[in-house]
C-alpha cells in the first residue's frame, strides 16, 4: 500500500460546516439548534476570534463579544498555560432574559439570545444576571477618540441582526450606543449561509459551529466522539457552547 | 435623515478631513451631539413599534459577494499571508483569509472555484492581519510630504508640495534653522555605464593586486574625482555615498528599489533589515546547504527549511514556535494543532519562556539564553553515542549515492578534513593526498581514500562515517568524526550545566526525536541565532535534522512549495523585468558601507590597516542592518552623504540603538536624510524630508511564500482602496505618493536611465508603479514553463465584470482597465493576468503537495557538516580563521574577547519575544488587536526572582545594563526616555532571565505630540504604553556605537545582555 | 423652614450652588451620554444606582413613618405624619431621576410602561413605584384639600401605600437577591434587609427633617417628646439592623466560598474600607448607639438629629456597598486579564466628576423641592394649627 499522508484525507472543516449550515437553513427555524464547539486542545490563544468579532461588528472600546481567558497554572518548571475562549453561551435557560424589564432581549426560535437595540433601555440589569460575563454595555466610545480623527472603519455600517446600523460619534445617543451588546452567533451571517466570523478566522481551527439538532453536522459528530463539558453546568443555564478537552 | 444617509455623509466628511492631512479637531463635538440626542429620542419614540424578530431584513448582509471583494496580501508581519478584503462604499471594512490559498485554508479550495462562490468562504487569518484595517486607517497616517521645520527629531514639520521636495532633494535644500543639505545630483558622480564598468574592473584588479594603484590612477586620471577615495578605488564611486536602508521591504518593491539605486543611480549601498531579524539562521542554513560549484567555489544554498508540520510525528522548536511569530501563525497554527490533536504529534519547545507553543508541547525546555548550541550538541551526543542517527543516509557522499537510497539530499559526513595543529582546517582535496589533479573531495572507504565528486549523478560514492588517519603527513578526520568529537567535548552532565536543561529531559527528547524515522523535524528561528554565536548555534541545531536525514521526506524538512517567478527570469516568460529590460543600466560596484560579502583581506584597506580592521567585515552575510548608520558615523570605510530610510526604524528596532539615533540626528554625519513612512516613525522622525507611503493595502507587491507552506504559491498584492495619500504627477501620470512615486520622480528629475518613455525598452514605458507590477503579475500568470503550458486560465467576461465592479470605487490613477491592458499588451496574457488578479495570486492544488513518502517540493542537495566555505575565511579583527563545524562559543565582542555574563551587578539575562498581536514596530495603532488584547507589555520575571528581590506585580522597574547603566533611551532633540516598564512576575519564564515582548514602548508612531505647520497634533497615550528594552542591549565594547554582532551570520545580538531591574 | 432668616439664605445658596454643579453634570450627561461615566463593564452600576435605591428606600421609610399615624393611628407620631409624606414625596422622584440618568437610553423609559416584562423585578418595581406615587399624591391631595371623609380614606390609602412600599422594597432587595450570577447578592435575606433599612432610613430622614429643617415647633415639649420617640424607634431599628449585618457578614465570611468572601473582604479592607467602617459602622451604628443610649443626648433633639444624619449617611453607604463591591468580582477567573484593553473591565470604581456633579445636583434638587414643598404643604399637623 503506498503511503498516503494523513493530511491528504483531511476534510475542509469550513466547507463542511457551510454545508451543514445550508442543510440547517432548509429546516424551519424552530427545528434548528445552533451550537458552538470549542476544542481547547487546538486553541492557541491567538485571539483571532476576538479580533474577528470586533472587526465584523465594529465593536467599540470595551465591548468584546468573545474573549480568550489565559491562565498560568503550576510553578516553574512545571508550568502550563490553559486557554478558554468565551463567547456568549447562548444558554438554553438564559438568566439574562428574564431580568430584562422591557423584554428587549429574548431567545429566538433558533435558540439564539438576541437583543433589540431599539427597545433596550440600557439598564444593564442583564449584565449583572449573566454568569459568564458575556454582556457588555456600549458606552459610546470610539477608538479614534482623542486622536486626530475617527476613521471610516469605525463609522462604517454594520449589519448586526440584519439591520444596517451606523455608530457615529456625532450621535452618541443612537443605538447601539447606550445598549447592552453581546455575541449573537452572527445570526445575520447564518441567515446568509455564512458561518460566524470567529469560526472562519480561528487560526488554530479550534472553533466549530453548526446545528446541534442535526446528527450529521460536524458539531454533533464531534460531541459524540469527544468528551465535552460546558461552563458552570451546575447553574442549569444549559449553554450551547461546548468545550472539548 | 435616515441612518443610511447619515452614514454616507459621515464617510464623505472623513474623506474630506483626510485630504487635509490630519486635522486636530476636538473629537467630542459639544452641542451638536446634544441636539441630535434629543432628535434621536423622538425619532425612536415614533418608530419603536416596528417589530423586531431576529433577522428578517432582506439582503441584510451585503458583504461576501465577489463584487465587494478584492484579494491581496497582508504584511502586518512578514509572513505576508494572502488576504481577502471586503470593501463597502470604498472603505476596507473587513479582512479575512483567501480561501484559494494554502496559507489560509486547509485544504484550500480549488483554483478554478468561481469567484462568487469563493467570496462566500472566509478563510482564517491571524488577529494582526485582521487588524490591518486599523493600520490602514490610522489617524496618525501622513498623507502629504513633510519637511523638517526644526532640528532633526524635534518633530516640527511643514507640509510642502511634492515637486518642491523632489527638487530640493535633487538640487539641495535649506531648512528653517538655516542649515542646508547637498542634493543627490552632487552624489551622482559616475553616470556612464561604460565608465562604471571600466572603473569596476580596474578597481577590482587593484584590490586583487593585478594592477597597481599608480596604473589605475594614470588610466583613470580624468575620473578620480568621481571616486570616494582614489587611493582605494575598490571603495567605488561617489554614487555609493547615497545609501538606501530599508526595514522590512518585500519582494517586488525590493527589486524595484534595487533597480533604481544599484542599476540606475549606481550605488552599491542597498540594504534591508535581515541581520536584526534572523540572518544567522539564514546563513547557517545557507552555508550548510551550500552547493559545491567546482574549483573551490560554493554557491546557492537554501536559507530556510521547515518541518512538514502536517505529517511530522515529532517536532522540536528552538527559540521559535508555531502560534505567535515565526513564518507564521496563520499558515502554521492549524497544521500544528491538527497534528497535535488528531495525529498525536509530539512537540518539544526550547525557549526560556513558556511560549504559547510550549504551553501545548510535551516538553518545555527553558534553555539558558545563548546556550542552545550546548543543548543541541548534547542531543547530538546522545544520538551519536546511542547510534540513533541514520548511518545509511550519512554514508552517502554524493548525489548518485543518495539517489540509490531514494534520498534527495546527501551530506559531507564522510568527507575528510585536514587537521593542522590539532585543529580541523579545510576539506582535504584529492591533489593533496596524491589522488590526482581532479576537482572534488576525499572520502575514506575502509581506510582507503577515494575521490568524491559531490554532484556526480552517475557514480555513487559512500564513505566511512568515522575516519581518522594520516596520509602524506597530513592528518585527517571525517567530518562526522569531527562532529562526534564536538559533541563529546563535554559530558551530558556538563552540557546540561551549560544549557540548564536536566539530562533526563535531554535524553527523553533525543530518544523521542529518533523514534519516528524521518517524520521528525527541528525548527529554529530567532531565539537561538540572534546571538554573537548565532551562526555556530544554527549549525548545531540544523545538524539534528541532518542526523536523521529527514530532508525531502513527508513529515521531514523541506523548503516549502516555493513560487512561480514574477521577475521574468525564466526563459519564455513575457517580461524579464529584473535581469533585463533596463536600457542604459548604469550598474554599481565597490565595498559596501557595511563591508559585507567582502573578505577584508581582499580589499585595499587590508593592505593599509592590516589586523585588526577598524570595524568588522562580513564575508559570509549581507544586509548587516545595524552596521549601516554606525559605519557612516565612523566614516568607515567611507563617509556617506545621503541616506534614504524606507520602512525601517533602526534606532528603535535594532538592539543598542542610542548611538544610531545620535548619528542620524547629526547632519555632519549624514548631510541628507530622506525617509518614507506611513506615519511619523521612531526613526523616520529624524528625516529632513518625510514622504508618505502607500500602505500595504494600497500598493502592489509580490511577496514570497514561507517554507511552512508546502504548495507552490505566488501571492500578489494589489491596491484594495484608493490610497489615502495625496496624488502627484510624475512623468505626466497621476499617482499616489509612495516609495515608487518618489523614485520615479527623482529618476525623472535627474534623468536616471531606464525610466519614463521606453523605460523598459522599446514601446514599454516605465512611468508608474503599475507599469512595473502588472508586468510581474503577467509573468506569474504565464508561469515558469517556457511554452506557457502552466499558465493560469483566461478570465471570461463574467470575471471581467467582477474585476470592474469590485474596483468601481477606485479612481483612474489606481484602476484603469484600458491602461492595464495596454501595459500587458497581449489579449490572452491580459485575460490570464486578470484571472490571477481576481484570486490574489496563484496557488498549486493541494493534491500536488505530497508524493507518498516524499515531499513534492523537496530540498535536493548537499548538507555540509563541515562548512569549508566558512572555514576558509578570517575574522577581520582578530585575524583568526573561522571554524568549520558547529560548536558552542561563548559571547564575544567584535575584538573576539569573551564578555562577562551575569554578575551581582547585572544578575539577569535579557531577552525579548513577539506576541501574536504585535507586528514588529507597526501595530501599535491596532486598537482591536495589540491595544485591546494586550494594551501594554511587561517586564517579565520569574516569581521566585521577584520574591527574592521583594519586587511586586505592576511595580515600575528600569532595565539597566553594562552599556546602558542609566537605563535610558537617548532621543536627540526629543529628550530622554527611561527604559521603564511594569513588572510582572510569572512562573513561565526561566529564573535568572528578564523578558519584555516586542512592539511596545513607542515614542513616535502617534505616541507623542508633533507639530505640523505650527499646529500641535496630540499623540495618543494608548500608543505610548509598555517598554521596548532594545536600548539596554549590549553596545559592542570595542566598536562602541553598535550592538554586538555575529561576525559570520551578521545577526545583531538581542539575547546576550546581562541586565538588572531596578525599582523606580 | 427654620426660623433664622440667615439660615434660609444659606440653605438656598447651598441648594442653588448644588443645582449649578448639577447643571454641569446634566450637560455632560446629555451631551456625552455615558462616555464620561466611571461605571464600567464589570461594575456596571455605580453611584447613581446606589442613590436610586437609597432615595426610593428613604421614600418608603418616610412613608412608613407617616403610616404610623395614618394607618396605625398612633397619635404620638402625628406631628411628623405630614413630614413623612413630604419626605416620601420628594425622595421618590430623586430616586427615579437618579436611575433615569443611569439608563443607556433615558428617553426610552416609557418602554417600561408600554412593554413591561413582569418576569423582571425591575419592571415590577417600576409599576409599584408608579402605583405608590399615585397613592402618595392622592394622600397629599386629600390631606390638604379634602376636609371631609379624609381620615378614613387616608387610612385606607396609607395601608395600601404601606403594602406597596414594603413590596417594592422587598422586590428591590430581591432584584439583587435573584442574581445567581453574583454570589454576594444571591440569597434570601436581601428583601428583608431592604425593608428594614428603608424604615431605618425613613425614621432617620424624618428626624433630620424634623429637627433641622422644620420651622418653629410651637409646642417645644411635644417636639422633644416626638423626637425622643423617634429616637427610640431609631435605636431599635439600628439594633436590629446591626444584627442583620452581623449575621450576613459572619455567615458569608465563614462560608469560605471565595466568590462570596471576596466582595466582603473588599468591603472590609479594600480601598473604600471607610465606606463600611466609617460610614456603615461608625455613623450608622456606633454614633446612633452612643447618642441614643446616652440618656442626656437622647433627650436633646439636636443630638438625636445628629444621630439621624449619621444613619441617613450610613444607609447611603450601605447602598453603595450593596451595589458596587459584589459587582467587582469577574464572573469567570481571568476575565479581566483576558482583554486588558478593556479599561472599563475594572475592579476599581470611583465615580467620575460627571457622576458626582449630577449626584450633587440631584441632592440640590431635593433641597429645593423640600423647601418648596415645605412652603406649599405646611407640615404642622392641622389639628394643632387649629388649636
Ligand atoms: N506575531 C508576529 N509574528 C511575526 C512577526 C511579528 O512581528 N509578529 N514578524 C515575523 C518576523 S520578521 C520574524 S523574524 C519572525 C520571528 O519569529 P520567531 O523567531 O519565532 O520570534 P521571536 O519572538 O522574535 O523569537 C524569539 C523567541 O526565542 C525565544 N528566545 C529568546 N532568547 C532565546 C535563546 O537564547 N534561546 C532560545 N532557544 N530561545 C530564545 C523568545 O522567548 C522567543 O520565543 O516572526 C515573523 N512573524
Ligand atoms: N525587542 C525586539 N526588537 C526587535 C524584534 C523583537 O522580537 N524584539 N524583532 C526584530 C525583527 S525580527 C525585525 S524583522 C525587526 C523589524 O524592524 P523594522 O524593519 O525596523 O520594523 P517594521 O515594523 O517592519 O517597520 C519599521 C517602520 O517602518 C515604518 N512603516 C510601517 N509600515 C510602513 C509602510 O507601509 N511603508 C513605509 N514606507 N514605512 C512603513 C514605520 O515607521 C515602522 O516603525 O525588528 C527587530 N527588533
Ligand atoms: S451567556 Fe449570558 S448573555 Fe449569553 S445567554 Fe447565557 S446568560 Fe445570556
Ligand atoms: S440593558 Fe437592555 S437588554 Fe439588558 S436588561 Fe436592560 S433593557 Fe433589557
Ligand atoms: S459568533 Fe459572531 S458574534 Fe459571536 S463571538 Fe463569534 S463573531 Fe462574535
Ligand atoms: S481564534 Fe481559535 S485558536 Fe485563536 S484564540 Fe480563538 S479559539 Fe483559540
Ligand atoms: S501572520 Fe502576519 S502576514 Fe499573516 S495575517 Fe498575520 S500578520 Fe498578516
Ligand atoms: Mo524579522
Amino acid at each position: 500500500m503506498p503511503y498516503v499522508p494523513a493530511v491528504m484525507e483531511m476534510e475542509n472543516a469550513i466547507i463542511r460546516m457551510m454545508e451543514d449550515l445550508e442543510r440547517a437553513l432548509q429546516k424551519p427555524p424552530s427545528e434548528r439548534r445552533w451550537g458552538m464547539v470549542i476544542d481547547l486542545t487546538k486553541c492557541v490563544a491567538c485571539d483571532a476570534c476576538t479580533v474577528s468579532c470586533k472587526a465584523e461588528k465594529k465593536t467599540p472600546p470595551n465591548v468584546n463579544y468573545t474573549v480568550v481567558i489565559k491562565e498560568e497554572v503550576g510553578t516553574y518548571p512545571n508550568v502550563r498555560e490553559v486557554f478558554l475562549p468565551r463567547p456568549c453561551m447562548q444558554c438554553e435557560e438564559p438568566p439574562c432574559v428574564d431580568v430584562c424589564p422591557v423584554a428587549a432581549t429574548w431567545q429566538n426560535e433558533e435558540g439564539i439570545v438576541v437583543i433589540d437595540y431599539d427597545v433596550c433601555i440600557g439598564c444593564r440589569y442583564c449584565i449583572t444576571a449573566c454568569p459568564y460575563g458575556a454582556r457588555t454595555f456600549d458606552f459610546g466610545e470610539f477608538y479614534g477618540d482623542g486622536t486626530p480623527m475617527i476613521e471610516p472603519y469605525e463609522t462604517a455600517p454594520t449589519f448586526e441582526y440584519g439591520e444596517e446600523r451606523v455608530r457615529s460619534p456625532e450621535a452618541r445617543h443612537e443605538s447601539p450606543i447606550g445598549n447592552v451588546r453581546k455575541c449573537n452567533f452572527c445570526i445575520e451571517r447564518l441567515h446568509e449561509g455564512l458561518l460566524p466570523a470567529c469560526i472562519n478566522d480561528c487560526i488554530g481551527r479550534a472553533r466549530y459551529f453548526g446545528d446541534l439538532n442535526d446528527p450529521d453536522s460536524l458539531v454533533s459528530e464531534m460531541l459524540r466522539e469527544r468528551y465535552s463539558f460546558r461552563l458552570k453546568e451546575e447553574l442549569g443555564t444549559k449553554p450551547k457552547v461546548f468545550y472539548l478537552s | 435623515m435616515s441612518i443610511k444617509d447619515t452614514a454616507t455623509d459621515a464617510l464623505q466628511e472623513t474623506k474630506i478631513t483626510r485630504r487635509t492631512f490630519i486635522k486636530t479637531t476636538a473629537v467630542l463635538g459639544g452641542s451638536m451631539v446634544a441636539a441630535s440626542a434629543v432628535d434621536g429620542a423622538f425619532q425612536r419614540m415614533a418608530g419603536h413599534e416596528q417589530v423586531f424578530s431576529g433577522v428578517q431584513a432582506a439582503g441584510g448582509y451585503p458583504l461576501n459577494t465577489a463584487e465587494t471583494t478584492i484579494y491581496s496580501v497582508c504584511l502586518q508581519c512578514h509572513t505576508a499571508c494572502t488576504i481577502k478584503g471586503k470593501i463597502l462604499d470604498g472603505v476596507l471594512v473587513k479582512i479575512d483569509g483567501n480561501p484559494y490559498s494554502p496559507m489560509n485554508m486547509l485544504p484550500q479550495i480549488s483554483y478554478d472555484t468561481p469567484l462568487d462562490k469563493a467570496a462566500r468562504i472566509d478563510a482564517k487569518l491571524c488577529p494582526k492581519g485582521q487588524a490591518g484595517v486599523e493600520s490602514l486607517y490610522d489617524p496618525y497616517r501622513i498623507t502629504k510630504v513633510l519637511k523638517r521645520a526644526g532640528k532633526r527629531g524635534e518633530n516640527k514639520w511643514e507640509v510642502i508640495p511634492f515637486d518642491q521636495a523632489i527638487n530640493e532633494i535633487v538640487n539641495g535644500g535649506t531648512f528653517a534653522d538655516g542649515s542646508s543639505t547637498p542634493g543627490l545630483k552632487e552624489i551622482w558622480a559616475v553616470q556612464d555605464p561604460d565608465l562604471m564598468k571600466a572603473l569596476k574592473e580596474d578597481a577590482m584588479a587593484v584590490a586583487s593586486g593585478d594592477m597597481t594603484l599608480d596604473e589605475f590612477k594614470t588610466k583613470h586620471a580624468d575620473h578620480l574625482d568621481m571616486l570616494i577615495d582614489p587611493d582605494h578605488p575598490d571603495l567605488g564611486p561617489k554614487n555609493n555615498q547615497f545609501v538606501f536602508q530599508a526595514g522590512r521591504i518585500e519582494h517586488g518593491r525590493k527589486e524595484f528599489a534595487k533597480r533604481w539605486l544599484k542599476d540606475a543611480f549606481g550605488s552599491i549601498n542597498w540594504y534591508e533589515h535581515t541581520t536584526i531579524c534572523e540572518q544567522s539562521h539564514h546563513i547557517a542554513f545557507q552555508q550548510m546547504t551550500n552547493a559545491y560549484k567546482g574549483n573551490g567555489k560554493w554557491g546557492g544554498g537554501k536559507t530556510h527549511l521547515k518541518p512538514d508540520f502536517a505529517n511530522a510525528e515529532m517536532v522540536i522548536f528552538f527559540g521559535t514556535g508555531a502560534f505567535e511569530a515565526n513564518f507564521g501563525p496563520t499558515p502554521m497554527s492549524e497544521l500544528v494543532t491538527w497534528s497535535l490533536t488528531y495525529r498525536n504529534m509530539k512537540m518539544a519547545v526550547v525557549d526560556p519562556r513558556l511560549s504559547k507553543t510550549a504551553a501545548k508541547a510535551k516538553w518545555w525546555l527553558p534553555v539558558k539564553p545563548g546556550a542552545d548550541a550546548a543543548l543541541a550538541l548534547a542531543l547530538g551526543r546522545w544520538i551519536v553515542e546511542n547510534e540513533r542517527y541514520d548511518a545509511k543516509y550519512l554514508a552517502n557522499a554524493n548525489k548518485a549515492a543518495a539517489a540509490e537510497d531514494d534520498e534527495t539530499s546527501w551530506t559531507n559526513a564522510t568527507w575528510l578534513v585536514k587537521i593542522e595543529d590539532g585543529k580541523p582546517t579545510r576539506l582535504l582535496r584529492p591533489n593533496e593526498v596524491g589522488l590526482g589533479d581532479v576537482d572534488g573531495f576525499v572520502v575514506s572507504q575502509g581506510g582507503k581514500l577515494v575521490v568524491v565528486d559531490p554532484n556526480d549523478e552517475e557514480n555513487p560514492v559512500e564513505g566511512d562515517l568515522f575516519a581518522d588517519g594520516t596520509v602524506n603527513g597530513i592528518q585527517y578526520k571525517s567530518a562526522f568524526q569531527l562532529y562526534k568529537e564536538e559533541t563529546m567535548a563535554h559530558s551530558l552532565e556538563e552540557w546540561s550545566d551549560i544549557c540548564g536543561i536536566p539530562v533526563r529531559k535531554i535524553e527523553e527528547v533525543a530518544r523521542e526525536f529518533t523514534s519516528h524515522g524521518k517524520r521528525v523535524g527541528v525548527d529554529l528561528y530567532r531565539g537561538p541565532v540572534q546571538h554573537t554565536n548565532g551562526y555556530y548555534t544554527g549549525l548545531a541545531i540544523i545538524m539534528l535534522n541532518v542526523l536523521v536525514g529527514n530532508a525531502g521526506w513527508t513529515g521531514g524538512m523541506g523548503p516549502g512549495g516555493s513560487h512561480w517567478h514574477e521577475d521574468g527570469s525564466k526563459s519564455g516568460q513575457p517580461f524579464n523585468i529584473v535581469k533585463g529590460m533596463h536600457p542604459g543600466k548604469l550598474g554599481s560596484f565597490g565595498v559596501p558601507l557595511t563591508r559585507e560579502k567582502w573578505h577584508y583581506e581582499k580589499s585595499t584597506l587590508f593592505k593599509r590597516d592590516g589586523y585588526p580592521a577598524k570595524r568588522l567585515w562580513f564575508p559570509y552575510t549581507g544586509n548587516v542592518y545595524q552596521e549601516i548608520i554606525p559605519s557612516a558615523a565612523d566614516g568607515y570605510p567611507y563617509p556617506i552623504k545621503a541616506l534614504w530610510l524606507h520602512k525601517g526604524t533602526p534606532g528603535y528596532a535594532a538592539p543598542a540603538g542610542n548611538p544610531t539615533l545620535a548619528a542620524i540626528a547629526d547632519p555632519n554625519v549624514i548631510p541628507l536624510v530622506i525617509a518614507d513612512d506611513i506615519v511619523i516613525g521612531e526613526t523616520s522622525m529624524y528625516a529632513d524630508y518625510l514622504f508618505p507611503d502607500t500602505a500595504i493595502w494600497e500598493r502592489w507587491g509580490t511577496p514570497h511564500t514561507t517554507p511552512a507552506v508546502q504548495s507552490k504559491t505566488s501571492k500578489f498584492r494589489q491596491p484594495m482602496i484608493d490610497p489615502l495619500v495625496e496624488k502627484v504627477t510624475v512623468f505626466g501620470e497621476e499617482q499616489p505618493v509612495s516609495m515608487e512615486a518618489v523614485m520615479l520622480a527623482i529618476a525623472e528629475k535627474m534623468g536616471l536611465p531606464g525610466y519614463g518613455v521606453n523605460g523598459f525598452g522599446d514601446g514599454m514605458d516605465f512611468k508608474t508603479r503599475q507599469d512595473y507590477f502588472l508586468r510581474m503579475a503577467a509573468n506569474l500568470a504565464w508561469g515558469d514553463k517556457e511554452d506557457g503550458s502552466d499558465a493560469v486560465p483566461e478570465a471570461d467576461d463574467e470575471e471581467f465584470r467582477i474585476l470592474r465592479e469590485a474596483r468601481a470605487h477606485l479612481p483612474k490613477a489606481i484602476f484603469d482597465e484600458e491602461r492595464w491592458k495596454k501595459i500587458i499588451g497581449d489579449e490572452s496574457l491580459w485575460r490570464r493576468t486578470v484571472y490571477l488578479l481576481n484570486r490574489g495570486g496563484r496557488f498549486e492544488d493541494f493534491s500536488k503537495v505530497y508524493k507518498g513518502e516524499k515531499l513534492a517540493h523537496p530540498y535536493k542537495g548537499l548538507f555540509n557538516i563541515f562548512v569549508d566555505n566558512v572555514a576558509s575565511g578570517y575574522h577581520s579583527m582578530t585575524g583568526d580563521h573561522f571554524y568549520g563545524l558547529p560548536f558552542f562559543e561563548p559571547i564575544k565582542d567584535a575584538g573576539g574577547s569573551v564578555l562577562a555574563e551575569e554578575s551581582d551587578q547585572y544578575p539577569f539575562r535579557l531577552f525579548s519575544f513577539k506576541h501574536i498581536y504585535g507586528g514588529q514596530s507597526r501595530t501599535v495603532g491596532n486598537y482591536w488587536a495589540q491595544l485591546n488584547v494586550a494594551k501594554e507589555n511587561y517586564v517579565l520575571i520569574n516569581q521566585a526572582d521577584a520574591d527574592r528581590l521583594g519586587l511586586q506585580e505592576d511595580q515600575l522597574v528600569k532595565i539597566v545594563s553594562p552599556t546602558n547603566p542609566d537605563g535610558v533611551w537617548k532621543l536627540p532633540n526629543h529628550g530622554v526616555m527611561p527604559i521603564v516598564g511594569k513588572l510582572k512576575p510569572i512562573q513561565g519564564i526561566r529564573p535568572g532571565t528578564v523578558a519584555a515582548s516586542w512592539s511596545f514602548g513607542h515614542w513616535a508612531y502617534g505616541a507623542s505630540d508633533f507639530i505640523i505647520n505650527g499646529e500641535v497634533v496630540k499623540g495618543d497615550p494608548r500608543r505610548a504604553t509598555g517598554v521596548c528594552p532594545n536600548a539596554a542591549m549590549y553596545e559592542d565594547p570595542v566598536l562602541n556605537n553598535v550592538s554586538l554582532t555575529d561576525p559570520i551570520g551578521g545577526s545583531a545580538s538581542f539575547f546576550d545582555t546581562p541586565v538588572n531591574v531596578v525599582p523606580v | 423652614m427654620n426660623k433664622n432668616k440667615g439660615w434660609t439664605i444659606a440653605y438656598w445658596a447651598i441648594a442653588i450652588v448644588m443645582l449649578g454643579v448639577g447643571a454641569i453634570g446634566l450637560y455632560w450627561r446629555l451631551v456625552y451620554g455615558h462616555l464620561l461615566a466611571n461605571y464600567g463593564e464589570l461594575i456596571v452600576w455605580g453611584l447613581w444606582v446606589a442613590m436610586y435605591i437609597f432615595f426610593v428606600g428613604l421614600s418608603a421609610g418616610a412613608f412608613m413613618v407617616s403610616s404610623l399615624f395614618y394607618a396605625f393611628g398612633l397619635e404620638r407620631f402625628r406631628p411628623v405624619a405630614r413630614l413623612g409624606l413630604l419626605v416620601s414625596l420628594i425622595a421618590m422622584p430623586l430616586g427615579l431621576v437618579s436611575i433615569w440618568f443611569d439608563l443607556g437610553h433615558m428617553w426610552r423609559f416609557f418602554e417600561l410602561y408600554t412593554r413591561p416584562s413582569f418576569t423582571s423585578l425591575m419592571s415590577v418595581e417600576v409599576w409599584l413605584y408608579t402605583a405608590f406615587l399615585i397613592v402618595l399624591v392622592w394622600m397629599i391631595w386629600l390631606e390638604y384639600h379634602d376636609e371631609e371623609k379624609k381620615s378614613k380614606m387616608l387610612k385606607v390609602l396609607s395601608a395600601i401605600g404601606l403594602v406597596l412600599v414594603v413590596l417594592y422594597e422587598g422586590a428591590g432587595g430581591a432584584l439583587y437577591g435573584v442574581a445567581a450570577a453574583r454570589p454576594a447578592w444571591h440569597g434570601g435575606l436581601f428583601p428583608l434587609l431592604f425593608i428594614l433599612s428603608a424604615f431605618t432610613a425613613g425614621v432617620a430622614g424624618v428626624i433630620v427633617a424634623y429637627v433641622f429643617f422644620s420651622k418653629d415647633h410651637p409646642d417645644e415639649e411635644d417636639y422633644r417628646r416626638v423626637v425622643s420617640e423617634l429616637g427610640k424607634l431609631l435605636l431599635a431599628l439600628v439594633a436590629i439592623e446591626s444584627l442583620f449585618l452581623f449575621s450576613e457578614y459572619s455567615v458569608a465570611l465563614y462560608s469560605s466560598v471565595p466568590s462570596e468572601i471576596a466582595p466582603l473582604i473588599a468591603i472590609l479592607t479594600g480601598p473604600y474600607w471607610y465606606v463600611f467602617w466609617i460610614g456603615q459602622i461608625g455613623l450608622g451604628i456606633v454614633l446612633p448607639l452612643i447618642v441614643l443610649l446616652w440618656k442626656r443626648a437622647r433627650q436633646s433633639p439636636v443630638w438625636v438629629g445628629i444621630a439621624g444624619v449619621g444613619v441617613v449617611i450610613a444607609t447611603f453607604a450601605m447602598r453603595l456597598n450593596i451595589v458596587i463591591p459584589p459587582l467587582a468580582l469577574p464572573e469567570l477567573n481571568g476575565l479581566i486579564e483576558a482583554v486588558p484593553g478593556s479599561t472599563r473591565m475594572s475592579m476599581q470604581y470611583m465615580p467620575s466628576s460627571m457622576e458626582w456633579f449630577l449626584a450633587i445636583g440631584i441632592v440640590g434638587f431635593g433641597m429645593a423641592l423640600f423647601a418648596l414643598g415645605y412652603a406649599l404643604f405646611p407640615t404642622t399637623p392641622p389639628a394643632e394649627k387649629e388649636a
